[in-house]
């Protein structure tokens, strides 16, 4: 397995475009002591949570949108009177 | 078969509406549709295994475990870039000529720009507290992809609660077109304003030193352009039915059909 080599931290220079990091460097002053495994969970988690969030809002929204198609459908279809779809 | 605003009958829209129920997609196109989930979820379950069971881990200046965040990170931003190209072009043929497809590609593209955009400001900041030292630095590149969510949350709620008027349409465009502005600006950000946010993908190989992270990255970046693919699609169909639903609603009223 190759990797890259850990560099010392720095902070990097934000007024200098030449400095631009290359690496991960910590920043200063973080004091870090969060466990990855647990950052990365949580990462995974709100990802796919968004994702899935997004899908099942869409699809209910589709499901309503579908029936009030239909009932304007049938009440279209009816000719009035009885075919009335309310608001 | 795309409608045009002007002149509109919801006849147009009844390849996308056959039958009863209006279903998230229809037709002949079910297959593609249908194969496309398929391919999106295959490659998503193979991507998991390869990242965890396959791609080694970065040194610990990059977060060590919480490195692999990477691997769906960056493709997010990818798919947020996809979706942001899509909503500009479909904004400016709208502008161009209006058409209800036009209009429901660019509030789609809109849409999916905004959740990628909210995975990659989710996850970006819990890799950053391990691989900084802390959750948010503002820092170019983050500032002006927080900018560039914005743009399009404001576009979302601009279609979302100012109505579905032709004016509205076209304001929404017009902010979608110059909201994509922003998405180069992101890309070059570090290189011209430097900061901390890291260019590992870089001609000369940058910080993936490893073939396997190359491959995951790479399988990434398919895996989300599909299921890019796969959520504008779904989003393009809500919006037309929604037109169709204006377009019934309208002649129901005119023929006295419904009450309001």
């Amino acid at each position: 397995m190759t990797q890259a080599q850990p560099e010392p931290a720095t902070s990097a220079t934000l007024s200098d475009p030449s400095s631009r990091s290359t690496e991960f460097v910590a920043v200063q002053g973080g004091g870090e002591t969060t466990s990855a495994a647990s950052l990365l969970i949580g990462a995974y988690l709100l990802m796919w949570g968004l994702l899935f969030v997004f899908v099942f809002l869409s699809w209910r929204r589709q499901a309503r949108v579908e029936t009030r198609i239909s009932e304007l459908e049938k009440a279209i279809a009816a000719g009035g009177g009885d075919g009335h779809a309310r608001q | 078969m795309w409608s045009r605003a002007k002149g509109r009958n919801h006849a147009d829209l009844q390849p996308y509406c056959s039958g009863t129920r209006f279903s998230l997609v229809t037709g002949t196109k079910d297959k593609w549709f249908y194969a496309l989930l398929a391919a999106t979820a295959a490659i998503f379950a193979y991507l998991i295994g390869y990242i965890f069971l396959v791609t080694p881990l970065a040194q610990l200046q990059a977060g060590g475990l919480a490195q692999k965040i990477f691997y769906f990170h960056v493709p997010a931003a990818y798919a947020m870039y996809l979706c942001g190209a899509v909503c500009c072009i479909a904004s400016a043929l709208y502008l161009y000529s209006p058409t209800d497809a036009r209009d429901a590609a660019a509030r789609a593209g809109a849409d999916c720009a905004v959740v990628f955009g909210a995975m990659v400001l989710g996850s970006g900041p819990l890799w950053a507290k391990k691989a900084w030292g802390v959750y948010w630095t503002w820092d170019p590149r983050l500032t002006t992809t927080l900018l560039s969510v914005l743009v399009f949350v404001s576009v979302v709620m601009l279609r979302a609660f100012a109505g579905n008027g032709e004016a509205e349409r076209k304001f929404a465009s017009a902010l979608g077109v110059l909201g994509t502005v922003t998405l180069p600006i992101i890309h070059y950000a570090v290189l011209m304003w430097g900061g901390n946010h890291p260019t590992v993908i870089t001609k000369t190989g940058g910080g993936l030193r490893h073939p396997a992270m190359t491959h995951a990255l790479l399988v990434g970046f398919v895996a989300m352009t599909l299921l890019a693919g796969l959520l504008m699609w779904c989003r393009t169909r809500l919006t037309l039915s929604l037109s169709r639903v204006a377009r019934l609603e309208e002649q129901a009223i005119a023929t006295g059909q419904i009450d309001y």
